[in-house]
């Protein structure tokens, strides 16, 4: 391990948000009334005028969506002399699309998405950037009541039941009679938690399970049907499983990763490279937006705004409770999660570590999508757009820390530090 | 030549009807899929040549992840290859169709189908605007008279000087006079007028 990545081992603590904070948002208030020829000092030269100063940012309908509805709802964007609309999509392909061909100036989108893109995976490639990350946390795995019936609660009485009936039905790899999961993307984050969950149980996803991709409001339809025996989504829609009666939470993301990163806030290279004012306004806006999603007593707000027509479209009930860290899994356990969604945790969440983006090239690697190791170093650094974050993040003082990789202990032990990425995607014994 | 076998994928009947017919009266051998759930049954089973679906449809998705976990399932290549026709990608997007088409598809074989289904789309969309604008102009004429009758009663005005009032108080607040009809509708008090 080099000394960058030890530094990283402690722990995502303090000591490496060496900044402090200004109290709430008053930093930003006061960065905001500084003259703009002051405030772009921080950039060498030229005005920091967004190039482009009305942008259509994407989502879909998922509680992590709510810092880019509260940038617009609140007028984050217009200190930062933009304009920003929500635009809600249907499906993540979309998402996909928009993006490359500019009906989107940037999105709301998982993590692998944009990594799958930047590698052409299933389709064609195109350079992409992460200007920031949006959450962590609060995405989980439901399993049908069905299998409530068959003993089975969490991923080791699951691994028990499917390793059962391989073993009954000899010459089947399993996927004649497997049980059928679904995931919302197959470069997504939800395919890689839904994955990596499963094999850390000794379950062996592309052999012993049958995998769907279903977006994220169609899921609990979908297992109502009777069509899905499991499902990785993000929230509400694990909640609104369990209220529904279908289904309950077997795990939830944090469990196979304290503070994962989830969501995004994705461009494509083009547009960070052509438009670096209106980036870097839009980061500091979503980070504005960010810290005021954060604050616990903004919650209830929040959850009502986003259950709203224009984005979720659910009853905020659904949204509030396990935005506030209020779990039940439908199987009678209730408890207070310390890694419940987050949105910017003075700026933990937000900073693009390389590791991160890093983390999902070594699972697209493993799960056969990558069919090479990528130089997964050189394209992190490419996609994460690390330097505009850096200036962004100063202007309305949210800490940074000290190095761009961090470290993480998953579900099953092994860590990740992002020092030797593919010594890390080839370790896995469960792979394609 | 064996006839293209092609599937429509749409939540909404209406939009798919018209371009089923259409293709179906073209020869090719046209299958519709309803239900995000059924598709990859569907997919697997009808083995199209060429699925369509609405940009806007959330089973794009689902077409995705069966593009990604299957070598010899459809496969995007319209939309943002290098060597797709810009015009035809861009007319396609706009009318809110995409299409997938099998590896190994002849790309000419494919155009007629999408020039079809880019058509009916259009008319579809053209007609449910016509549609929702004609409805518009209903609910906004029923809200300005509902409005005008309450400022006759409340504040004892005729019909042109009641109508006058409300156009007085949109260009002042520059805002339609439906939106300021609504608000006299729906508001507890009047003070706003003065």
């Amino acid at each position: 391990m080099n000394d960058e990545a030890k530094g990283q081992t402690a722990d995502r603590g303090q000591q490496q948000f060496t900044q402090k904070t200004m109290g709430s948002s008053d930093a930003g208030l006061l960065m905001g009334m500084v003259a703009p020829g002051i405030r772009s000092a921080a950039w060498a030269g030229g005005s920091d005028k967004p190039e482009k100063s009305t942008v259509n940012i994407g989502f879909i309908p998922l509680t992590d969506c709510a810092s880019v509805a509260m940038a617009a709802v609140k007028g984050f964007d217009r200190k930062y002399g933009l304009t920003i609309t929500p635009s809600r999509q249907a499906s993540w392909a979309a998402v996909r699309d928009k993006l490359a061909s500019g009906e989107l100036d940037a999105s709301h989108v998982l993590y692998g998405l944009v990594y799958g893109v930047q590698m052409g995976v299933g389709g064609p490639q195109k350079d992409m950037a992460v200007l920031m990350t949006l959450s962590n946390n609060g995405q989980g795995i439901t399993l049908a009541n069905h299998f409530k019936g068959k003993g089975v609660t969490d991923g080791a009485s699951l691994a028990k039941l499917i390793g059962a009936r391989s073993r009954h039905e000899p010459g089947d790899p399993g996927r004649g009679g497997a049980y059928t999961f679904a995931q919302t993307f197959p470069t997504g984050t939800h395919a890689m938690w839904l994955y990596y969950w499963l094999a850390a149980h000794g379950i062996d996803p592309l052999a012993q399970t049958r995998l769907i991709t279903v977006p994220p409001p169609q899921m609990v339809a979908n297992m109502r049907a009777a069509s899905m025996d499991g499902f990785c989504v993000g929230e509400p829609w694990n909640a609104r499983a369990i209220q529904d009666g279908i289904g309950f939470t077997a795990a939830t993301s944090q469990d196979i990763w304290a503070d994962h990163p989830e969501k995004v806030l994705g461009t494509t290279r083009e547009f960070a490279e052509r438009y670096p004012n209106t980036a870097r306004a839009m980061i500091m806006a979503l980070l504005e937006a960010s810290r005021y999603v954060d604050t616990l007593s903004h919650r209830t707000e929040v959850a009502e705004v986003i259950a709203g027509r224009a984005y979720i479209d659910t009853d905020p009930g659904t949204i509030e409770d396990r935005m506030l860290g209020r779990y039940s899994d439908g199987l009678g356990r209730t408890w207070r999660d310390r890694h419940f969604m987050k949105f910017c945790d003075d700026g933990r969440v937000n900073f693009p570590y390389l590791s991160d983006g890093m983390w999902f090239l070594t699972q697209h690697r493993r799960w056969g999508l990558l069919k090479q190791d990528p130089d997964y170093r050189s394209v992190a650094s490419g996609v994460n757009q690390i330097k505009l974050y850096r200036e962004a993040a100063a202007q309305v003082r949210v800490p940074l820390p000290e190095t761009e990789m961090r470290s993480s202990t998953l579900i099953d032990g092994v860590v990740w530090d992002g020092s030797d990425p593919k010594a890390y995607a080839g370790g896995f014994a469960i792979h394609a | 030549m064996a006839a293209l076998k092609i599937l429509l994928v749409e939540h909404e009947i209406g939009r798919l009807a018209p371009l089923k017919a259409a293709l179906d009266s073209q020869g090719y051998r046209v299958e519709a899929s309803e239900h995000a759930r059924l598709l990859h049954d569907h997919v697997m089973q009808f083995e199209p040549d060429v699925v369509i679906v609405g940009v806007d449809s959330p089973d794009r998705d689902t077409l995705e992840g069966l593009c990604v976990m299957n070598q010899d399932c459809p496969r995007p290549v319209v939309m943002f290859s290098g060597d797709g026709d810009p015009q035809a990608i861009r007319a396609a997007i706009q009318a809110g169709v995409v299409s997938y088409v099998v590896d190994g598809v002849d790309p000419a074989r494919i155009r007629p189908v999408l020039d079809v289904a880019i058509a009916q789309f259009q008319a579809y969309r053209a007609l449910h605007e016509n549609l929702a604008h004609v409805r518009r102009e209903l609910q906004e004429s029923k809200l300005i008279s509902q409005a005008k009758s309450r400022l006759m009663r409340e504040l004892g005005l005729s019909e042109p000087e009641a109508y006058h009032r409300m156009r007085r108080h949109a260009m002042k607040q520059q805002q339609r006079i439906a939106q300021v009809a609504e608000r006299i509708a729906t508001a507890g008090r009047l003070d706003f007028l003065a």
